[in-house]
């Protein structure tokens, strides 16, 4: 009894301080590890995720349900204001018709061409759920369902509605983490449409929150206008060209006199992402 | 070894809930940190060591899962874990108010660092609204979180406190 406590006693009086100093050598030796030697960490994570996942995948059920139970009760209050809003809007809504009749011999015309646009139509794609999300504000990273043995690599774009949500980052067998165009460390090279002028859209939270996606870099001369569409160029090394990303709401002229710099609305709204699309193929690379 | 996996799976429990369930509730963008919260509990109910291997524990899965390398969030979270240890001589079992101001203090350490590290460092120096958007709502989010939660961490802590003793004797 006497040896054992003395043990105990042994034992704990290592002090903390020592204790600290050798964590944080160790934090330091894994950080640079990972910095430098990326994949050697790949088996750790893929043997925390078997467990982990099927965990998340049934607490996320759980938050569906609370979700939709909030929303509900939110809804009940809104719902008759908005029954109200609605048949006014109803009204206003029936004039308009007339008029966008007319538009519509217009936009035939103008989808024929769109169709010519859409490249991205015949790209494979696989369907893949969301499963978590990194909880803090700073960041905009998210892991779905489905890895390499659904056919998704890493660099694969990823899109949402009908625009470009982000990037396959990292991928295991069965889940794939996914950067979002949004997020603070992300970068796009991107096209205004009618002008084909090059721009980088860089992510920001700040940016996002209010509303908007950040294209700098723009020529002072293009010729660029309030509702061009853009999207990710052909001179892009990560992603494939011509997948649609929003659509100009504000243009600034830089104080250097030189470029100019656009607002773009994204055209997805990435606070509610339940199910992507992983485009399986990915952007072609000039290896040297 | 029963307080170690007892430990190990609320560190489990707390990750899969931070990042499966939460995401679910946020309000206004903010979503409590409940790692934090377990790291701070330990930290102050037991003491700087055992307050910095859950930090530690902690900031692994974080790492492992959102960062981008192993190591910055471990740090942050180890060193918070640890400080709060000094705090333990002040601690009192039925006092809430304490863990309350010291998690909405660690909050704001805890953002502020990787505001520093992630963002500064990249010359992205607006902090009024990085304060405003993301910081305060955490922090308040937080703090109701850590009324309702810390209650259960003392309660575990409590019958792993009786355990050992009856082991012991």
């Amino acid at each position: 009894m006497r040896r054992r406590r003395n043990r105990n006693r042994k034992r704990i009086d290592i002090s903390p301080r020592y204790f600290l100093l050798g964590l944080t050598g160790l934090c330091i030796v894994l950080m640079l590890a990972s910095l430098f030697a990326g994949g050697i960490f790949a088996p750790v994570k893929e043997f925390t995720n078997t467990f982990v996942q099927p965990m998340q995948k049934g607490v996320n059920t759980i938050g569906r349900w609370v979700q939709s139970k909030t929303e509900a009760f939110q809804n009940y209050d809104t719902l008759l204001k908005e029954n109200e809003d609605l048949k006014n809007q109803l009204e206003t809504c029936q004039k308009q018709i007339s008029s966008y009749q007319q538009d519509s011999y217009e936009l035939e015309r103008l989808q024929a061409l769109y169709d010519l646009d859409t490249i991205y139509s015949d790209y494979k794609k696989t369907a893949a759920r969301v499963i978590s999300k990194d909880t803090g504000g700073w960041f905009d990273v998210f892991y779905v369902d489905k890895g390499t043995d659904a056919g998704i690599k890493e660099g694969c774009n990823v899109l949402y509605g009908n625009g470009l949500c982000g990037i396959v980052t990292e991928v295991g067998t069965d889940y794939a983490k996914i950067r979002s165009i949004i997020d603070d460390t992300s970068n796009v090279n991107g096209m205004v449409l009618p002008s084909e002028s090059i721009c980088n859209i860089e992510g920001s939270v700040n940016n996002y929150n209010n509303g908007y996606l950040v294209a700098e870099n723009i020529d002072k001369d293009a010729d660029i206008n309030i509702g061009d569409q853009v999207v990710t160029s052909y001179v892009s090394s990560k992603y494939l060209s011509g997948l649609n990303i929003g659509y100009i709401t504000k243009i600034e002229e830089d104080s250097n006199n030189l470029t100019k710099t656009a607002y773009i609305t994204p055209a997805c709204d990435f606070s509610k992402i339940q199910e992507v699309l992983v485009i399986l193929e990915t952007k072609k690379t000039v290896s040297e | 070894m029963r307080r170690v996996i007892t430990l190990g799976i609320l560190i489990i429990i707390c990750f899969v809930l931070q990042s499966a369930l939460f995401p679910f509730i946020e309000i206004a963008g903010a979503t409590p940190n409940l790692l934090l919260i377990m790291t701070v509990s330990f930290g102050l109910m037991r003491g700087r060591k055992e307050g910095m291997l859950v930090g530690f524990f902690c900031g692994l899965f974080y790492d492992l899962y959102f960062g981008f390398a192993i190591g910055p969030f471990m740090i942050i979270y180890m060193i918070i874990g640890y400080c709060n240890g000094f705090f333990h001589r002040l601690y009192l079992v039925e006092d809430v108010l304490l863990p309350i101001i010291i998690i909405v203090l660690d909050d704001f350490i805890f953002n502020f660092l990787t505001f520093v590290i992630f963002f500064v460092m990249r010359n992205r120096l607006s902090f009024g609204l990085y304060m405003k958007d993301i910081i305060l709502p955490e922090m308040i989010y937080t703090a109701i979180l850590t009324m309702i939660v810390f209650k259960f961490f003392v309660f575990v802590n409590k019958r792993l406190k009786r355990a050992e003793k009856g082991s012991e004797g």
